[in-house]
Order: structure tokens, then sequence, then C-alpha cells
């Protein structure tokens, strides 16, 4: 990675490093995401760099005796391959990740680095990002990868009729503007910005955004960003060009996906891999549902597995030589109520369901020792900007006391829906939510629907438990689900105080700054009493003792390039 | 008997209207069109959507188009023999259909050949001497294994057969192709519940026969006891029992559901609930249009074994 032209910030944050104010993963972490290089960053901030493939690739180096041949299987649920723009299952991109790539890459370490995208510079409003395609990268069909190829792929994932969740990333929502207009539901509609993505070579582009954007390195590794080829039509699964070093042979859905090792393209020349050497011959992915992915480890049916929930654990541990690997991530459970809903409209009954919960004993009970407890303001510890409030402290009499105050002097009945999208855990959370709610003259019933069924009204009901997922920066969760009519808003929390001061700490580009903005933004969302949020949930994987090289990702992202099997 | 099988061919297909009308009525709700949509673009990605290009969504997916057009369309191509099109999988619904009712069949061929010969033993035995020893450990094990759920039964033999003593693999998906050891687990689960069912019917209807009249004269006349049964008990008793088996057939298509999602053995029950979850409806209107015609034909084979073992009774 390159431009000797670094962002005007790196010197403050530097500076910053140095008084100490910043600690070293904070450097680390906006240093890559203003454009400098992970390795020089690590380097900079005095701290070994996990060992990398060396150049500006962003794969980890060969393991010592690493050995290419042989095939990987993979147990977890095989799901269809249609548009990677559109794909809401992780597994889709686990399954697309061998065969298509992103512009940058969020390693395990949930550091970013280049990966079709050599380098990018911000300017120093962070409105004008300029990208550098990375030379040399060839598609499946022997074409070479360009700048046209890339902008297509920006503008497509910008495009509000599209229905990606990548509108919902700031980057992709800032390439467009509003209409004015308002469709039946009251909601501004928006339109692409004319010049939002500019070509300027072959291997160079730039983004005009409408407003400040940090995370576009990081916007540019979430999961539906994978790069597809300007003639791609959906399903992808009948015509898979990428540039990753494997294709597709087969998708039987709920049954099998298998990837092959790419040897020549499809105008019959050799394919040349950009991102060095990969061991696997073949990927292969077979269907065994969540719950029946470790009995299927257990039973040799397969050599890793997508998860492990924390209830297999145990079991997990009685299979011989069965490795078991962890990291701690920014995913979490909402339970979130529509503060516009009667009785959510009156504060004092939200606050009565805060006060009411303990969420540290809501983590204990459902992780035990792992993950962190959370404290109702959707801001993690593992971000930079995170400003530490008070922790929430139980307080039954309390709550009590606003319910009588609110009118509910002989208790009240609440329903919690839960679609336990990402495991049975989410169920557990908000039983152990109902049991300690009870205390304070709380009936909460707990109503479990299936996880496609939640999906269909994680908006609209009332009082919800909705999982989050991953996201690497503290304002880019309040900006998608808090942020006045944001599309994912799902409490219709509307607040201008809160809206300006989201705002404020995002166009501060300064950390300590900006993280003492954030004191008074998760204050007023801590205060409004919006969201019962117990816990940052781990992230556990399963790996046979044959396969090396295969990592916990936080955003639970498989990464197979420098998996081999011994 | 030709009268007969007209007379249920005619009721399948006026059933089979009448259920795939019913069927696309209630897919042809906007709570259906949402779970299409959801299934397709994931909650998150619906909800950047705005109302307009919501509605543009459903247009290009062909979601819109009037219940009643859409239903003749789906008419006119069955009656051609075209079933559409699976949209989770992208594959021919009848290549899936082929798969996966040739998987179920082969389940089912085993459990009939494991059932009928034990079941039927192990009945007539206990019915033949009521209130012996025999009789009451057959009939206490039949009650166990009816009354044992076959979700908890298969989580038992997992437990006991495939994770501690790993004779066979937990699960029966036959990821390196078509082998037996996978299909134990779920044959057993089936065979378990089954053959306990069906000892306890034959037994009872066993028991009956053996009380009766018929079978007192000719013990009184000094027949050999080998006589009585095979001869005079056998035939009436089977009645029962071998109506149960023909329904059987039509049973194992959707007992096999619970079965075959737990296992992940890639049959019809299996098949089934992947389009229930997605809102796969041209699956789900073929499979059910399957089960109708199983249902049907069952029936009529009970009937005319029921004629065959019973001169007495004749359908008219």
């Amino acid at each position: 990675m390159s431009p000797p032209a670094e962002h005007a910030l790196l010197p403050k944050l530097r500076q910053q490093l140095e008084r100490g104010v910043l600690s070293r993963r904070e450097f680390i972490r906006f240093a890559t995401l203003l454009g400098m290089a992970a390795g020089t960053a690590y380097a900079m901030a005095g701290v070994a760099a996990p060992v990398m493939a060396g150049g500006t690739l962003p794969f980890p180096a060969a393991e010592p005796g690493a050995k290419r041949g042989g095939k990987l299987r993979v147990g977890e649920m095989v799901a269809r391959m249609e548009d990677p723009a559109t794909y809401n299952w992780n597994e889709m991109a686990n399954q697309t990740r061998p065969m298509l790539e992103y512009l940058t890459m969020v390693g395990a370490d949930n550091v970013v680095r280049p990966m079709l995208m050599e380098s990018w510079k911000a300017s120093a409003d962070l409105k004008v990002w300029t990208l550098t395609v990375r030379g040399g990268v060839m598609w499946h069909n022997g074409e070479e990868l360009n700048a046209e190829h890339v902008a297509w792929n920006i503008r497509r994932w910008s495009d509000p009729a599209l229905g990606s969740s990548n509108f919902g990333l700031s980057t992709f929502a800032a390439l467009t503007e509003l209409t004015g207009a308002k469709d039946p539901k009251g909601r501004a509609l928006r339109r692409p910005l004319k010049n939002g993505v500019e070509v300027l070579d072959s291997h160079t582009l730039r983004l005009n955004l409408a407003q400040p954007v940090l995370s576009v390195a990081e916007d540019c590794g979430e999961f539906c960003t994978l790069v597809v080829h300007p003639s791609f039509k959906p399903p992808l699964s009948r015509n898979p060009i990428g540039t990753g070093p494997y294709t597709l042979t087969e998708l039987r859905v709920g049954d099998r996906c298998i990837l092959k090792r790419v040897e020549k393209t499809t105008d019959g020349r050799d394919f040349k891999y950009w991102g060095g050497e990969v061991y696997l011959d073949e990927i292969h992915f077979y269907h065994y549902e969540q719950d029946n992915q470790a009995a299927a480890l257990a039973s040799g049916s397969v050599d890793a597995i997508y998860e492990l929930s924390v209830e297999q654990i145990e079991l997990a541990q009685s299979i011989p030589g069965a490795k078991i690997l962890s990291v701690e991530t920014a995913q979490t459970l909402c339970c979130r109520m529509q503060v516009d809903v009667k009785p959510f409209n009156d504060i004092r009954v939200r606050r009565a369901v805060v006060k009411a919960a303990d969420n540290p004993a809501i983590k204990k009970l459902v992780f035990g020792n792992h993950g962190t407890v959370a404290s109702n303001f959707h801001v993690s510890p593992v971000h930079p900007e995170y400003f530490p409030l008070a922790p929430v402290v139980r307080d039954v009499a309390g709550a009590k006391q606003l319910l009588k105050e609110a009118g509910y002097e002989k208790g009240i009945d609440l329903n919690i829906v839960v679609g336990n999208n990402d495991g049975p855990w989410q169920q557990a959370a908000c039983e152990a939510l109902r049991d300690q709610v009870k205390e304070a003259g709380i009936n909460l019933t707990v109503t479990v629907v299936p996880a496609t069924k939640f999906w269909e009204i994680w908006t609209k009901v009332p009082f919800g438990a909705t999982s989050w997922a991953h996201r690497p920066l503290g304002t880019m969760a309040l900006a998608q689900a808090y942020r006045s009519g944001a599309s994912w808003n799902e409490s219709h929390f509307s607040d201008p105080e809160f809206d300006q001061a989201l705002s404020d700490a995002e166009a501060t580009i300064d950390v300590q700054a900006r993280k003492a903005k954030m004191q008074k933004v998760e204050q007023i969302l801590q205060d409004a009493a919006v969201v019962v949020q117990p816990m940052w949930r781990p992230v556990f994987i399963l790996a046979s003792s044959k396969v090396y090289g295969y990592k916990a990702h936080p955003a639970r992202q498989m990464q197979l390039n420098k998996v081999w099997m011994g | 008997m030709r009268n007969l099988v007209v007379r249920r061919a005619i009721q399948m297909l006026l059933i089979m209207l009448t259920v795939s009308l019913l069927l696309f009525a209630i897919f042809d709700s906007d709570q259906f069109r949402e779970k299409a949509a959801v299934a397709e673009l994931g909650g998150f990605g619906i909800a950047t959507l705005s109302a307009d290009d919501y509605h543009e969504w459903l247009q290009k997916k062909g979601l819109n188009e009037p219940f009643l057009a859409r239903y003749a369309q789906w008419l006119k191509a069955v009656a051609h023999g075209d079933l559409g099109r699976s949209v989770e999988k992208d594959v021919a619904v009848a290549t899936l259909l082929k798969e996966s009712l040739a998987n179920t069949a082969i389940l089912a061929f085993f459990v009939l050949l494991g059932l009928i010969p034990i079941a039927l033993t192990l009945g007539v035995l206990a019915g033949m001497n009521e209130g012996s020893r025999l009789d009451r450990v057959i009939s206490v094990a039949a009650v166990i294994t009816t009354s044992i759920p076959q979700i908890a039964t298969a989580v038992l033999l997992t437990v006991i057969l495939a994770l501690g003593l790993g004779w066979v693999p937990a699960k029966s998906a036959m990821t390196d192709g078509w082998s037996f050891r996978p299909l134990v687990l779920p044959l057993l689960t089936l065979l378990l519940y089954d053959i306990g069912y069906l000892v306890r019917m034959t037994r009872a209807a066993m028991t009956e026969v053996m009380a009766s009249q018929y079978i007192r004269t000719a013990v009184l006349k000094g027949l050999p006891p080998w006589r009585v049964i095979m001869k005079h008990a056998l035939r009436n008793a089977l009645v029962v029992p071998v109506t149960l088996i023909f329904l059987e057939l039509n049973g194992l298509l959707s007992q096999v559901v619970v079965v075959e999602v737990f296992f992940q053995y890639a049959g019809f029950g299996r098949m089934l609930f992947d389009a229930a979850n997605f809102g796969d409806i041209q699956v789900l209107q073929a499979a059910t249009l399957v089960a109708i015609a199983v249902a049907v034909v069952s029936q009529l084979l009970s009937d005319a074994a029921y004629t065959f073992l019973n001169p007495r009774v004749r359908f008219k």
C-alpha cells in the first residue's frame, strides 16, 4: 500500500499515541481507516504486527509446514447464491468469498487491509475519497479488474431500489441525496448523487460523498460488498465470474456447495491469482443446521463448522482433537421498545423496564464468563470512540415507583417478540429478562417466532429483541438504528438533540475529541431508555485437528485463503 | 372394483383442485409477499426500500399479478406436466420432487421391511396368549416405544449409537453418496414407534379373534393349535393391521418431516419443511399434490386388501 501523501490527521494521531491519550489499538484502527498500511500502523504503535504475507497482501503469512492440496469440508447451512449485494445470510457470503472478493478485508484482528483496492486516501473533511484499484487482478474470464468495474459495483450498492443492506452503510448512503419527496409511509426518498462516483483513470476512482464518512474502507469490506463482474446477472450460481482463487462447480441448496481451484480462465489461459499461494484444492460446504454442526464434526462428516453455539461448548470439548476458537465481538441483542407506541410512549414505562433488568446477570446466565456486559447505549468497549458511562444498576424499587407514577400501580403486561435469528441464546436472554422484571410488577411474556417470520416484523413489533451485527465504529450502529428516520430505526427513536450530537461526533476526526462528544450521544440514548442491551456476545468456531489457519472472525467471515490441511 | 377406482380418482382430482386453490389463496396475501421479499432480501435489506421501490420489486418478481391469473397459469403448466421451479433452490420442482421422493421411498421401504414381519409376529404372539408373561413383556415394550415422541427417540439414539458408541454417523446427510449406515438412525426412530403401534393393534385384533366362538369350536374339534392359528385366526385378525400398514404409507409422508429434518435426510419431509420455511410456493403446491395422491392411493390399496381379506365387505 502506498500513498506518500498521508492524511492530514495522521500526525495528530501520532501525537496522541505518544502522549498516551490514544491506545495502541485505537491508533492502529484509525490509522488504517485513514489509509495507512496496517503493517506501518502496527510498527508506529510499537506493537508486533501479526505476521503477514508481505507486500500489500491482506493475508496472513504462510505457516511453517503449510502444504498445498486436499479439501476442506465445512459444515454450515448451504444457502442460495442469488445476488451478493442482497445476501442476507452470512453463509451465502461464506460460500462466495473463495470466489468473489472485497475491496478491503477486515482481518480476524478487526483491522482493515487493502484487498482489491490497493490504497485509499481521504480528504481532510472526509468527504472526498480517492481509491486506487489493485493492478494485475484477473477475472476468471481473463479480463483485468479496473476502476470502471469497481465504480459499477459501488454505483449499484448506492441504488436505493436494489434492496441491499449495503444501502444502510454510511458510505453508500452518502452517495445519494434526498429528493425532497416522501413515500406514503412518510419516509424521505433518496436518489443517487450525479457525480458521486468518478473514474479518474484505469485504476483510480474518486467518491464525492454528500457528508463526511470515516468508515469508507470499513464499509467496503462489509459482507454484502463482494465485487461482481459488470456482466453479472443474478443468480450468481449460474454465472460465477470472480477474482478469487476458487470457482463454484456445484451448488445444491440445502445440500452442498463445492468450490474448486481455478486453473484456467474461461478464455483458455492460465489463471494467475493476485493474492499469492492458496493451499486447498477444493472447498466443500455441506448442509448442516446450526444445532447439527458440532455433531457432524464429531462423526467426522466435516472438518470445520461455521459456528459453535454456546450451549454446545461442552459437547465440543468432548470431541477428541477438536479445536474450539473464539473471538470477542460487537455483536449484540437489543431488546428495544418503540417510543411512539403505547405504553412505551411513556418514558417512565421504558425506564421501569430498564431499571428492573439486570444486564450482568443476563450475560452471565447466557454466556457465562465469555462476552462483555453492555449498558443500553449500543457502543461497545471495542469501538475506538467508546466513552465509558456509568454501568446501569438494577433498581427494582425505582422501577416500581416509576410504574406507579405512570398509572400502572397494579403492574403491567408486556410482550417481547424474539426470532432467535442468531441462535436460541436470544430467547434465553429474553426469558431471563422476563424473570427479572417480574419482581417490579412487569408481567413480560416472551413470544418466540421463527427466524424468517421475525424479519418480516422486526421493525413493526412494539417490543422486540433484534440481533445487531458487529460494526467497527461506535457511530455506525447509532446512525443506522437511532437517527431520526433511518431505515433501520426499529425503535422509532427520534431526538433532534441526539441527531445533532451524533452528527457532531461523526464529523469530529480527532479521536479524543470525538470520544468526549460521544459521552453526550451515549448519555442521551441511555437516559431515553430505548433498549435493554444486556451483552456483547462472543463468537465460537470449531475445527478438527487436521485443519490449520482457520480463525474465528468477529463478523463471522470465513477467510480460507491460507487454510491448509495437515 | 373398477367403479371404486374411477370414483376415487375423481375424488382425488377434486381434492387436489380445492387444496391447490386454497394454498394459492393463502399465499396471495401481503404477508406472504413480504415473506418472499424477506427471504430474498433479508430483514435489513427490505427495510432500506421505500414503498414504491418495494412494489416495483414485487412487480419484477411477478408477485403482484392478480391471484386468478397466477392460478390459471399454474394450472395450465401443471396440466402440461410442468410443476414449476423452486425459487429457493433454483431447480425444477419435478427434479426436486423426484429426488426427495426417491429418498423417502428408500426409507419407507426399509421401514416396511422391518415393520411388517417384526410387528405382526410380536403382535400375534402376544395376542395368542393373552395375559401370558410373553404378552406382558411385548405389550409393555410396545407401550413404552409408542409413548416416547419420535424427537426424543431420535435424540436418545443419536447420543447412544452415534456420539457414544460411534457405530453410525449422527446425521444422515450422506455427503459422500448413498450408504446404509447413515440410514440406521432415522430407520430405528421410525421403526421403534411404528412397531409398538402395530404390535398393539395386531395384539388387540388377535385377542378378539381368539376369544371368538369359531376359534373355540376349532379347538374343541381337536385341530392342532398351529392350524387353528394359521388357518382360522390369522386371516381375520390381520384385517385391521393390514389396513393400518397401507395407511402407514400415507402416515410416513407426514411423520418423516420430524425424522428427516432432525437427521437431515434429504427426503420428502425435509423438502416440505424447507419449502414452507422459505415460502417456496411452487414446491409446496407440488408436494401437496403428491401427498394427496399418496393418501388417496394408499386408501384405495387398503380398501382392496380389506375386500380380499374379508369377502363380506363389498364397496359399491
